[in-house]
Protein backbone atom coordinates (compact mmCIF):
# COMPACT_ATOMS: atom_id res chain seq x y z
CA UNK A 1 0.00 0.00 0.00
CA UNK A 2 1.29 3.60 -0.94
CA UNK A 3 1.19 5.87 1.64
CA UNK A 4 1.63 9.82 0.99
CA UNK A 5 2.23 11.14 4.64
CA UNK A 6 1.90 15.73 4.85
CA UNK A 7 2.75 17.35 8.05
CA UNK A 8 4.97 20.68 8.09
CA UNK A 9 6.46 19.07 11.56
CA UNK A 10 9.28 17.35 9.77
CA UNK A 11 10.56 15.38 12.04
CA UNK A 12 6.89 13.80 13.26
CA UNK A 13 6.51 12.76 9.45
CA UNK A 14 10.35 10.98 9.52
CA UNK A 15 9.44 9.20 12.59
CA UNK A 16 6.04 8.05 11.10
CA UNK A 17 6.88 7.30 8.36
CA UNK A 18 9.49 5.09 9.55
CA UNK A 19 7.21 3.21 12.01
CA UNK A 20 4.67 2.97 9.23
CA UNK A 21 7.99 1.13 7.42
CA UNK A 22 8.82 -1.09 9.60
CA UNK A 23 5.30 -2.17 9.30
CA UNK A 24 4.91 -3.03 5.64
CA UNK A 25 3.86 0.17 4.15
CA UNK A 26 5.50 2.21 1.59
CA UNK A 27 5.31 6.12 2.64
CA UNK A 28 6.19 8.64 0.77
CA UNK A 29 6.26 12.29 3.05
CA UNK A 30 6.45 16.22 2.20
CA UNK A 31 6.27 19.31 4.29
CA UNK A 32 4.27 21.47 2.31
CA UNK A 33 0.82 20.74 0.54
CA UNK A 34 2.74 22.39 -2.59
CA UNK A 35 5.45 19.55 -2.29
CA UNK A 36 2.20 17.27 -2.24
CA UNK A 37 0.61 18.43 -5.31
CA UNK A 38 4.18 18.25 -7.38
CA UNK A 39 4.66 15.30 -6.00
CA UNK A 40 1.14 13.76 -7.38
CA UNK A 41 1.95 15.99 -10.73
CA UNK A 42 5.02 13.53 -11.73
CA UNK A 43 2.48 11.14 -11.78
CA UNK A 44 3.12 9.21 -8.40
CA UNK A 45 0.10 7.30 -7.39
CA UNK A 46 -0.73 6.70 -3.73
CA UNK A 47 -3.59 5.04 -2.26
CA UNK A 48 -4.33 7.00 0.95
CA UNK A 49 -3.13 10.61 1.60
CA UNK A 50 -2.12 11.43 5.73
CA UNK A 51 -2.88 15.33 5.69
CA UNK A 52 -2.25 17.60 8.34
CA UNK A 53 -5.28 20.29 8.92
CA UNK A 54 -3.51 22.66 9.61
CA UNK A 55 -0.37 24.06 7.85
CA UNK A 56 1.40 27.32 6.18
CA UNK A 57 0.29 27.58 2.99
CA UNK A 58 -2.13 25.34 1.60
CA UNK A 59 -3.96 23.36 4.59
CA UNK A 60 -5.50 20.06 4.53
CA UNK A 61 -8.85 20.77 3.95
CA UNK A 62 -7.79 23.04 0.39
CA UNK A 63 -5.08 19.95 -0.25
CA UNK A 64 -7.75 17.17 0.03
CA UNK A 65 -9.60 19.50 -2.97
CA UNK A 66 -6.72 19.81 -4.61
CA UNK A 67 -5.25 16.45 -4.83
CA UNK A 68 -8.90 14.82 -5.06
CA UNK A 69 -9.49 16.64 -8.35
CA UNK A 70 -5.74 14.79 -9.43
CA UNK A 71 -6.40 11.58 -8.38
CA UNK A 72 -10.08 10.78 -8.01
CA UNK A 73 -8.96 7.46 -6.14
CA UNK A 74 -7.02 8.55 -3.75
CA UNK A 75 -8.40 8.23 -0.05
CA UNK A 76 -7.67 10.72 2.49
CA UNK A 77 -6.79 10.71 6.75
CA UNK A 78 -7.00 14.15 8.83
CA UNK A 79 -4.61 14.42 11.52
CA UNK A 80 -5.03 17.22 13.53
CA UNK A 81 -4.24 18.93 16.87
CA UNK A 82 -7.43 19.45 18.09
CA UNK A 83 -8.58 16.65 19.98
CA UNK A 84 -11.74 15.69 19.40
CA UNK A 85 -13.64 13.12 16.94
CA UNK A 86 -16.40 15.90 15.89
CA UNK A 87 -13.93 19.05 15.32
CA UNK A 88 -16.14 21.64 13.92
CA UNK A 89 -13.31 22.52 11.94
CA UNK A 90 -13.82 19.96 9.48
CA UNK A 91 -16.55 20.07 7.00
CA UNK A 92 -19.18 17.15 7.45
CA UNK A 93 -18.30 14.98 4.19
CA UNK A 94 -14.91 16.19 3.43
CA UNK A 95 -12.70 13.94 5.71
CA UNK A 96 -13.13 9.76 4.82
CA UNK A 97 -11.34 9.68 8.29
CA UNK A 98 -9.78 11.86 11.25
CA UNK A 99 -7.50 10.85 13.81
CA UNK A 100 -6.41 13.67 16.73
CA UNK A 101 -3.10 14.06 17.50
CA UNK A 102 -0.84 12.49 19.68
CA UNK A 103 -1.95 9.48 17.47
CA UNK A 104 -1.80 6.18 18.87
CA UNK A 105 0.14 3.93 16.39
CA UNK A 106 -2.37 0.66 16.67
CA UNK A 107 -4.84 2.82 16.00
CA UNK A 108 -3.25 4.96 12.80
CA UNK A 109 -2.92 1.57 11.17
CA UNK A 110 -6.22 -0.15 11.83
CA UNK A 111 -7.36 3.08 10.36
CA UNK A 112 -5.53 2.93 7.17
CA UNK A 113 -6.53 -0.31 6.52
CA UNK A 114 -10.31 0.38 6.91
CA UNK A 115 -9.72 3.72 4.61
CA UNK A 116 -7.81 1.11 2.27
CA UNK A 117 -10.37 -1.53 2.53
CA UNK A 118 -13.51 0.45 1.61
CA UNK A 119 -12.44 0.28 -2.18
CA UNK B 1 -126.27 75.81 69.52
CA UNK B 2 -127.36 77.60 72.35
CA UNK B 3 -130.23 79.80 73.01
CA UNK B 4 -129.99 83.62 73.96
CA UNK B 5 -130.26 82.76 77.99
CA UNK B 6 -127.52 80.36 77.73
CA UNK B 7 -128.97 77.00 77.33
CA UNK B 8 -128.20 74.68 74.75
CA UNK B 9 -130.86 73.18 72.41
CA UNK B 10 -128.94 71.64 69.95
CA UNK B 11 -126.46 69.13 69.83
CA UNK B 12 -124.31 66.70 67.46
CA UNK B 13 -121.22 64.73 69.45
CA UNK B 14 -120.33 62.05 71.69
CA UNK B 15 -121.45 63.50 74.72
CA UNK B 16 -125.29 64.21 75.61
CA UNK B 17 -125.31 67.85 77.05
CA UNK B 18 -128.86 69.14 75.41
CA UNK B 19 -130.41 71.82 78.30
CA UNK B 20 -126.61 72.52 79.83
CA UNK B 21 -126.68 76.49 81.41
CA UNK B 22 -123.93 78.23 79.65
CA UNK B 23 -125.22 81.39 80.42
CA UNK B 24 -122.34 81.95 82.89
CA UNK B 25 -119.28 80.61 80.94
CA UNK B 26 -116.61 83.14 80.02
CA UNK B 27 -116.33 82.67 76.26
CA UNK B 28 -120.76 82.94 76.60
CA UNK B 29 -120.20 86.44 77.76
CA UNK B 30 -117.58 87.00 75.60
CA UNK B 31 -119.64 86.05 72.77
CA UNK B 32 -122.55 88.20 73.50
CA UNK B 33 -120.43 91.31 73.74
CA UNK B 34 -118.39 90.02 70.61
CA UNK B 35 -119.36 88.48 67.51
CA UNK B 36 -117.47 85.32 68.01
CA UNK B 37 -114.80 84.01 70.35
CA UNK B 38 -111.85 81.65 70.37
CA UNK B 39 -111.55 80.38 73.76
CA UNK B 40 -108.31 79.29 75.59
CA UNK B 41 -107.46 75.46 76.86
CA UNK B 42 -109.68 74.84 79.40
CA UNK B 43 -111.48 72.07 81.49
CA UNK B 44 -115.34 72.05 80.73
CA UNK B 45 -118.06 69.84 82.89
CA UNK B 46 -116.06 66.71 81.61
CA UNK B 47 -112.96 68.10 83.06
CA UNK B 48 -111.25 67.50 79.34
CA UNK B 49 -108.78 69.97 78.29
CA UNK B 50 -110.29 71.58 75.11
CA UNK B 51 -110.70 74.76 73.30
CA UNK B 52 -114.08 76.48 72.12
CA UNK B 53 -114.55 78.38 69.24
CA UNK B 54 -118.08 79.85 69.60
CA UNK B 55 -119.89 82.27 66.74
CA UNK B 56 -122.84 84.62 67.18
CA UNK B 57 -125.72 84.64 64.86
CA UNK B 58 -128.40 87.11 65.40
CA UNK B 59 -131.80 86.06 64.37
CA UNK B 60 -134.44 88.84 62.70
CA UNK B 61 -136.23 89.35 65.64
CA UNK B 62 -133.47 90.29 67.76
CA UNK B 63 -132.82 87.63 70.04
CA UNK B 64 -129.67 85.74 68.87
CA UNK B 65 -128.14 82.31 68.99
CA UNK B 66 -124.70 81.01 69.39
CA UNK B 67 -122.71 78.00 67.32
CA UNK B 68 -120.62 76.38 69.32
CA UNK B 69 -117.93 73.91 68.73
CA UNK B 70 -115.33 71.95 71.07
CA UNK B 71 -112.20 70.91 69.47
CA UNK B 72 -109.43 68.62 71.77
CA UNK B 73 -106.35 69.94 73.03
CA UNK B 74 -104.93 66.68 72.39
CA UNK B 75 -105.36 67.06 68.65
CA UNK B 76 -103.37 70.23 68.91
CA UNK B 77 -100.52 69.03 70.33
CA UNK B 78 -100.42 66.53 68.32
CA UNK B 79 -100.40 68.57 65.11
CA UNK B 80 -97.78 70.36 66.80
CA UNK B 81 -95.13 67.33 67.85
CA UNK B 82 -96.01 66.51 64.29
CA UNK B 83 -93.20 68.94 62.88
CA UNK B 84 -90.20 67.66 62.87
CA UNK B 85 -87.95 70.15 64.74
CA UNK B 86 -85.10 68.04 65.74
CA UNK B 87 -84.08 68.16 69.23
CA UNK B 88 -82.85 71.18 70.65
CA UNK B 89 -86.31 72.72 69.32
CA UNK B 90 -89.31 73.54 71.14
CA UNK B 91 -92.92 74.61 69.33
CA UNK B 92 -95.90 75.18 71.82
CA UNK B 93 -98.67 77.33 71.66
CA UNK B 94 -99.18 80.07 75.17
CA UNK B 95 -101.56 82.70 75.81
CA UNK B 96 -100.77 86.65 75.79
CA UNK B 97 -100.53 86.08 79.54
CA UNK B 98 -97.82 83.31 79.05
CA UNK B 99 -99.70 80.60 80.25
CA UNK B 100 -99.08 77.13 78.59
CA UNK B 101 -101.85 76.25 75.98
CA UNK B 102 -99.68 73.00 74.63
CA UNK B 103 -96.88 71.34 76.49
CA UNK B 104 -93.27 72.52 75.95
CA UNK B 105 -90.24 70.14 76.31
CA UNK B 106 -87.89 73.09 78.25
CA UNK B 107 -89.84 76.09 78.97
CA UNK B 108 -93.11 75.14 81.22
CA UNK B 109 -92.64 76.57 84.95
CA UNK B 110 -95.01 75.91 87.63
CA UNK B 111 -98.37 76.29 87.14
CA UNK B 112 -98.07 76.36 83.48
CA UNK B 113 -96.54 79.19 83.36
CA UNK B 114 -93.86 80.15 80.58
CA UNK B 115 -90.55 80.49 82.05
CA UNK B 116 -89.25 82.75 79.25
CA UNK B 117 -90.49 86.46 78.79
CA UNK B 118 -93.57 86.31 76.30
CA UNK B 119 -92.52 88.26 73.33
CA UNK B 120 -94.36 91.86 72.30
CA UNK B 121 -97.27 91.63 70.31
CA UNK B 122 -96.64 91.72 66.57
CA UNK B 123 -99.84 91.55 64.03
CA UNK B 124 -97.25 89.36 62.11
CA UNK B 125 -94.48 86.56 62.25
CA UNK B 126 -91.59 87.94 64.12
CA UNK B 127 -88.56 86.56 65.57
CA UNK B 128 -85.97 87.50 68.07
CA UNK B 129 -82.95 86.44 69.75
CA UNK B 130 -82.99 86.11 73.53
CA UNK B 131 -81.57 84.11 76.59
CA UNK B 132 -83.18 81.36 78.66
CA UNK B 133 -83.62 81.14 82.23
CA UNK B 134 -80.49 79.25 82.30
CA UNK B 135 -78.53 82.00 80.29
CA UNK B 136 -77.92 79.85 77.13
CA UNK B 137 -78.56 81.97 73.95
CA UNK B 138 -82.05 81.36 71.96
CA UNK B 139 -83.52 81.98 69.04
CA UNK B 140 -87.35 82.35 69.36
CA UNK B 141 -89.96 82.29 66.36
CA UNK B 142 -93.36 83.50 67.09
CA UNK B 143 -96.82 84.66 65.67
CA UNK B 144 -99.91 86.18 67.78
CA UNK B 145 -102.79 84.25 66.41
CA UNK B 146 -105.79 86.23 64.77
CA UNK B 147 -108.98 84.92 62.69
CA UNK B 148 -110.35 86.46 60.69
CA UNK B 149 -113.63 87.47 62.97
CA UNK B 150 -111.75 87.78 66.47
CA UNK B 151 -108.69 87.97 67.24
CA UNK B 152 -107.79 84.55 69.50
CA UNK B 153 -105.42 84.68 72.75
CA UNK B 154 -102.92 82.00 70.89
CA UNK B 155 -99.43 82.54 70.49
CA UNK B 156 -96.82 80.13 68.63
CA UNK B 157 -93.79 79.94 69.56
CA UNK B 158 -91.00 78.04 68.40
CA UNK B 159 -87.93 78.19 70.36
CA UNK B 160 -84.21 76.76 69.20
CA UNK B 161 -81.19 76.47 71.35
CA UNK B 162 -78.74 78.69 69.42
CA UNK B 163 -76.09 76.00 71.10
CA UNK B 164 -78.16 73.59 69.11
CA UNK B 165 -78.64 75.29 66.16
CA UNK B 166 -75.16 75.41 65.90
CA UNK B 167 -74.43 71.59 66.47
CA UNK B 168 -76.50 70.64 63.54
CA UNK B 169 -74.11 72.82 61.48
CA UNK B 170 -70.93 71.60 64.02
CA UNK B 171 -72.30 67.89 63.55
CA UNK B 172 -71.82 68.73 59.46
CA UNK B 173 -68.64 70.03 59.95
CA UNK B 174 -67.08 67.46 61.44
CA UNK B 175 -68.74 64.88 59.46
CA UNK B 176 -67.11 66.28 56.06
CA UNK B 177 -63.84 66.69 58.24
CA UNK B 178 -63.85 63.20 59.07
CA UNK B 179 -64.29 62.62 55.60
CA UNK B 180 -61.60 64.36 54.06
CA UNK B 181 -59.54 63.15 56.41
CA UNK B 182 -59.76 59.86 55.75
CA UNK B 183 -59.93 59.97 52.38
CA UNK B 184 -56.65 62.27 52.21
CA UNK B 185 -55.61 59.54 54.42
CA UNK B 186 -56.01 56.75 52.12
CA UNK B 187 -55.12 58.61 48.79
CA UNK B 188 -51.98 59.51 50.94
CA UNK B 189 -51.65 55.50 51.46
CA UNK B 190 -52.51 54.35 48.09
CA UNK B 191 -49.74 56.86 46.66
CA UNK B 192 -47.46 55.57 49.21
CA UNK B 193 -48.03 51.95 48.00
CA UNK B 194 -47.67 52.34 44.08
CA UNK B 195 -44.91 54.47 45.05
CA UNK B 196 -43.03 51.88 46.82
CA UNK B 197 -44.41 48.80 44.49
CA UNK B 198 -42.75 50.70 41.35
CA UNK B 199 -39.80 51.89 43.37
CA UNK B 200 -39.37 48.40 43.92
CA UNK B 201 -39.54 47.07 40.41
CA UNK B 202 -37.44 49.63 39.33
CA UNK B 203 -34.99 48.21 41.54
CA UNK B 204 -35.41 44.78 40.82
CA UNK B 205 -35.38 45.71 37.07
CA UNK B 206 -32.06 47.51 37.58
CA UNK B 207 -30.79 44.39 39.65
CA UNK B 208 -31.77 42.21 36.93
CA UNK B 209 -30.01 43.84 34.21
CA UNK B 210 -26.81 44.18 36.37
CA UNK B 211 -26.93 40.24 36.76
CA UNK B 212 -27.14 40.01 33.04
CA UNK B 213 -24.16 42.59 31.96
CA UNK B 214 -22.49 40.87 35.05
CA UNK B 215 -23.31 36.97 33.37
CA UNK B 216 -22.51 38.44 30.06
CA UNK B 217 -19.17 40.12 30.68
CA UNK B 218 -18.22 36.83 32.18
CA UNK B 219 -19.20 34.74 29.76
CA UNK B 220 -17.21 36.91 27.33
CA UNK B 221 -14.06 36.37 29.06
CA UNK B 222 -14.81 32.57 29.56
CA UNK B 223 -15.25 32.64 26.29
CA UNK B 224 -11.88 34.03 25.43
CA UNK B 225 -10.04 32.31 28.31
CA UNK B 226 -11.84 28.65 26.18
CA UNK B 227 -9.95 30.11 23.06
CA UNK B 228 -7.14 30.22 24.85
CA UNK B 229 -6.72 26.81 26.15
CA UNK B 230 -7.59 25.35 22.83
CA UNK B 231 -4.71 27.48 21.05
CA UNK B 232 -2.31 26.40 24.18
CA UNK B 233 -4.11 22.60 23.66
CA UNK B 234 -3.42 22.97 19.55
CA UNK B 235 -0.03 23.90 20.08
CA UNK B 236 1.32 21.50 22.80
CA UNK B 237 -0.38 18.41 20.62
CA UNK B 238 1.98 18.63 17.70
CA UNK B 239 5.68 18.36 20.34
CA UNK B 240 3.79 15.86 22.20
CA UNK B 241 3.01 14.14 18.15
CA UNK B 242 6.72 14.31 17.78
CA UNK B 243 7.61 12.69 21.15
CA UNK B 244 4.85 10.24 20.73
CA UNK B 245 6.39 9.07 17.24
CA UNK B 246 10.11 9.28 17.94
CA UNK B 247 9.88 7.17 21.14
CA UNK B 248 7.39 4.69 19.44
CA UNK B 249 9.73 4.57 16.52
CA UNK B 250 12.44 3.15 19.47
CA UNK B 251 10.19 1.02 20.97
CA UNK B 252 9.20 -0.42 17.59
CA UNK B 253 13.10 -0.96 16.94
CA UNK B 254 12.77 -2.83 20.04
CA UNK B 255 9.72 -5.02 19.39
CA UNK B 256 9.74 -5.43 15.38
CA UNK B 257 13.87 -5.28 14.84
CA UNK B 258 14.78 -7.69 17.69
CA UNK B 259 18.57 -6.68 18.12
CA UNK B 260 18.14 -4.62 20.81
CA UNK B 261 15.59 -6.57 22.52
CA UNK B 262 18.01 -7.69 24.91
CA UNK B 263 17.90 -4.71 26.94
CA UNK B 264 14.72 -4.88 29.08
CA UNK B 265 15.85 -1.62 31.38
CA UNK B 266 15.42 0.15 28.17
CA UNK B 267 12.21 -0.41 27.08
CA UNK B 268 10.70 -0.06 30.24
CA UNK B 269 11.92 3.84 29.96
CA UNK B 270 10.26 4.26 26.71
CA UNK B 271 7.54 2.57 28.11
CA UNK B 272 7.40 5.67 30.69
CA UNK B 273 7.76 8.16 28.02
CA UNK B 274 4.59 7.23 26.08
CA UNK B 275 2.73 6.82 28.73
CA UNK B 276 3.72 10.28 29.80
CA UNK B 277 2.77 11.65 26.37
CA UNK B 278 -0.59 9.69 26.67
CA UNK B 279 -1.55 11.49 30.09
CA UNK B 280 -0.35 15.20 28.04
CA UNK B 281 -2.72 14.12 25.77
CA UNK B 282 -5.69 13.61 28.14
CA UNK B 283 -4.56 17.03 29.54
CA UNK B 284 -5.04 19.31 26.35
CA UNK B 285 -7.98 16.99 25.26
CA UNK B 286 -9.95 18.08 28.64
CA UNK B 287 -8.77 21.75 27.71
CA UNK B 288 -10.20 21.31 24.39
CA UNK B 289 -13.02 19.97 26.07
CA UNK B 290 -13.23 23.22 27.99
CA UNK B 291 -13.19 25.31 25.29
CA UNK B 292 -16.20 23.41 23.43
CA UNK B 293 -18.33 24.78 26.04
CA UNK B 294 -18.42 27.82 23.95
CA UNK B 295 -19.33 25.93 20.69
CA UNK B 296 -21.44 27.91 18.54
CA UNK B 297 -24.66 26.23 18.76
CA UNK B 298 -26.59 27.21 15.51
CA UNK B 299 -30.67 28.09 16.13
CA UNK B 300 -32.77 30.61 13.84
CA UNK B 301 -32.57 34.24 15.09
CA UNK B 302 -35.50 36.56 14.14
CA UNK B 303 -32.79 39.95 14.21
CA UNK B 304 -35.40 42.42 14.75
CA UNK B 305 -36.24 40.92 18.11
CA UNK B 306 -33.38 40.60 19.03
CA UNK B 307 -32.07 43.89 18.74
CA UNK B 308 -35.28 45.48 20.51
CA UNK B 309 -34.36 42.86 23.28
CA UNK B 310 -30.78 44.67 23.70
CA UNK B 311 -32.17 47.94 23.25
CA UNK B 312 -34.98 47.16 26.27
CA UNK B 313 -32.22 46.71 28.06
CA UNK B 314 -30.77 50.19 27.20
CA UNK B 315 -34.13 51.85 27.49
CA UNK B 316 -34.37 53.34 31.09
CA UNK B 317 -30.80 54.51 30.64
CA UNK B 318 -32.05 56.61 26.92
CA UNK B 319 -35.00 57.92 28.95
CA UNK B 320 -32.40 59.51 31.65
CA UNK B 321 -30.25 60.60 29.29
CA UNK B 322 -32.10 61.75 26.52
CA UNK B 323 -30.29 59.56 24.11
CA UNK B 324 -32.87 58.56 21.29
CA UNK B 325 -33.02 55.15 19.74
CA UNK B 326 -33.70 54.31 15.75
CA UNK B 327 -34.03 51.35 14.39
CA UNK B 328 -34.57 50.35 10.97
CA UNK B 329 -34.51 46.86 10.67
CA UNK B 330 -36.64 45.49 7.64
CA UNK B 331 -39.46 42.63 7.86
CA UNK B 332 -38.12 40.81 4.90
CA UNK B 333 -34.74 40.33 6.91
CA UNK B 334 -35.04 35.88 7.40
CA UNK B 335 -34.05 33.93 10.19
CA UNK B 336 -30.78 33.70 10.86
CA UNK B 337 -29.42 30.74 11.82
CA UNK B 338 -26.62 31.48 14.62
CA UNK B 339 -25.88 31.40 17.92
CA UNK B 340 -28.53 33.18 19.91
CA UNK B 341 -25.90 33.75 23.00
CA UNK B 342 -22.94 35.01 21.14
CA UNK B 343 -24.96 37.74 18.76
CA UNK B 344 -27.24 38.83 21.77
CA UNK B 345 -23.60 38.96 23.21
CA UNK B 346 -22.00 41.00 20.46
CA UNK B 347 -24.96 43.44 20.57
CA UNK B 348 -25.01 44.37 23.98
CA UNK B 349 -21.14 45.16 23.75
CA UNK B 350 -21.53 47.26 20.38
CA UNK B 351 -24.87 49.26 22.27
CA UNK B 352 -22.52 49.26 25.39
CA UNK B 353 -20.01 51.00 23.75
CA UNK B 354 -22.09 53.65 21.68
CA UNK B 355 -23.89 54.34 25.12
CA UNK B 356 -20.82 54.92 26.52
CA UNK B 357 -19.41 57.21 23.58
CA UNK B 358 -22.71 59.02 23.22
CA UNK B 359 -23.00 62.33 25.14
CA UNK B 360 -26.14 63.24 26.49
CA UNK B 361 -28.85 63.91 24.05
CA UNK B 362 -27.30 62.15 21.27
CA UNK B 363 -28.49 59.72 18.82
CA UNK B 364 -27.76 55.88 18.66
CA UNK B 365 -28.69 54.54 15.48
CA UNK B 366 -29.25 50.98 14.41
CA UNK B 367 -30.38 49.52 10.86
CA UNK B 368 -30.10 46.39 9.04
CA UNK B 369 -30.26 45.55 5.38
CA UNK B 370 -29.37 42.36 3.53
CA UNK B 371 -26.19 41.68 1.63
CA UNK B 372 -24.33 39.52 -1.00
CA UNK B 373 -27.55 38.58 -2.62
CA UNK B 374 -29.81 37.65 0.54
CA UNK B 375 -26.96 35.74 1.84
CA UNK B 376 -25.22 37.66 4.79
CA UNK B 377 -27.06 40.65 6.70
CA UNK B 378 -25.26 44.12 7.39
CA UNK B 379 -25.91 45.52 11.04
CA UNK B 380 -24.64 48.76 11.96
CA UNK B 381 -24.81 50.51 15.15
CA UNK B 382 -24.08 54.17 14.73
CA UNK B 383 -23.60 56.98 17.69
CA UNK B 384 -23.24 60.87 17.17
CA UNK B 385 -20.71 60.82 20.28
CA UNK B 386 -16.86 61.43 20.73
CA UNK B 387 -15.70 58.95 17.65
CA UNK B 388 -12.14 57.65 17.86
CA UNK B 389 -9.30 59.23 16.31
CA UNK B 390 -7.16 57.23 13.72
CA UNK B 391 -4.25 56.31 15.67
CA UNK B 392 -6.70 54.19 18.13
CA UNK B 393 -9.09 53.11 15.57
CA UNK B 394 -6.66 50.77 14.21
CA UNK B 395 -5.70 49.49 17.99
CA UNK B 396 -9.82 48.76 18.56
CA UNK B 397 -9.88 45.02 18.62
CA UNK B 398 -7.00 44.24 20.25
CA UNK B 399 -7.18 43.09 23.59
CA UNK B 400 -6.55 44.92 26.33
CA UNK B 401 -6.65 48.18 24.44
CA UNK B 402 -9.34 51.14 26.19
CA UNK B 403 -9.69 54.48 26.15
CA UNK B 404 -11.63 54.50 29.11
CA UNK B 405 -10.05 55.38 32.17
CA UNK B 406 -8.40 53.24 34.35
CA UNK B 407 -10.43 50.79 36.14
CA UNK B 408 -13.39 51.56 33.84
CA UNK B 409 -12.85 49.64 30.87
CA UNK B 410 -11.09 46.19 30.30
CA UNK B 411 -10.01 46.27 27.14
CA UNK B 412 -11.62 43.59 26.36
CA UNK B 413 -14.94 44.16 25.13
CA UNK B 414 -14.67 44.73 21.73
CA UNK B 415 -12.11 42.31 21.06
CA UNK B 416 -13.91 39.39 22.57
CA UNK B 417 -16.46 41.22 20.38
CA UNK B 418 -14.66 40.38 17.58
CA UNK B 419 -13.64 37.14 18.56
CA UNK B 420 -17.73 36.15 18.64
CA UNK B 421 -18.24 37.64 15.21
CA UNK B 422 -15.74 35.52 14.11
CA UNK B 423 -17.26 32.23 15.62
CA UNK B 424 -20.20 33.25 13.93
CA UNK B 425 -18.37 33.57 10.56
CA UNK B 426 -19.08 37.11 10.25
CA UNK B 427 -16.73 40.23 9.75
CA UNK B 428 -16.55 43.18 11.92
CA UNK B 429 -15.67 46.90 11.06
CA UNK B 430 -15.31 50.34 11.98
CA UNK B 431 -15.85 53.92 10.88
CA UNK B 432 -15.02 56.74 13.35
CA UNK B 433 -14.62 60.39 13.11
CA UNK B 434 -13.25 62.06 16.26
CA UNK B 435 -16.28 64.52 17.24
CA UNK B 436 -18.83 62.83 14.50
CA UNK B 437 -19.40 59.63 15.72
CA UNK B 438 -18.54 56.33 15.39
CA UNK B 439 -20.36 53.17 13.22
CA UNK B 440 -20.07 49.09 14.07
CA UNK B 441 -20.82 46.66 11.13
CA UNK B 442 -21.24 43.43 11.83
CA UNK B 443 -21.85 41.29 8.55
CA UNK B 444 -23.53 37.85 9.43
CA UNK B 445 -24.23 35.10 6.98
CA UNK B 446 -27.68 33.75 7.25
CA UNK B 447 -26.48 30.31 7.73
CA UNK B 448 -23.60 29.83 9.71
CA UNK B 449 -21.36 28.02 7.75
CA UNK B 450 -18.78 26.22 8.96
CA UNK B 451 -14.83 27.04 8.02
CA UNK B 452 -12.27 24.83 7.16
CA UNK B 453 -9.26 27.32 8.68
CA UNK B 454 -8.42 24.51 10.79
Amino acid sequence: MNILLVDDEKKFVVMLAKRLELRGFQVSFVNTGMDAVQLVKTGEKFDIAVLDVKMPGIGGIELRRELHRRDPDMKFIFLTGHGSDNDYSIGAGEATQYLPKPIKIDVFVETLLKVAGND
Amino acid sequence: VIADNGTQVAYAGPFNLKGKDYSSQPWFLECRQHKACVSETFSGYRDVPHIVVAVRSVRPDGRFFVLRMTLDTERLIQALSSYNTGEHTDIFLTNRQGLMQTPSRFYQGAAHQLTIPLPAYSDRTKALVSNDPDGQPIVIGYAFINTKIVPTSFVLMVVKQKQGMMKVWLDLRSKINWFLFTSSLIIVLVIFLTASFMVSKMFDADREKAKTMVAAEQNGQLASIGQLAAGVAHEINNPLALINETAGYIKDLFTIKKQYGDDPELIEHINSIIETVERCGIITRQLLGFSRHFDVQIQGIHLKNMVFDVLNFYKKEAEYRDIAIHTDIPDEIPLIKTDRGKLQQILLNLVNNAFHALDNGGLLDVRANLDDGGKRVCLAIRDDGCGISEASLSKVFEPFFTTKKEGKGTGLGLSITYGLVKKLYGEIAVQSQLGKGTTFTVTLPIQAERDFSG
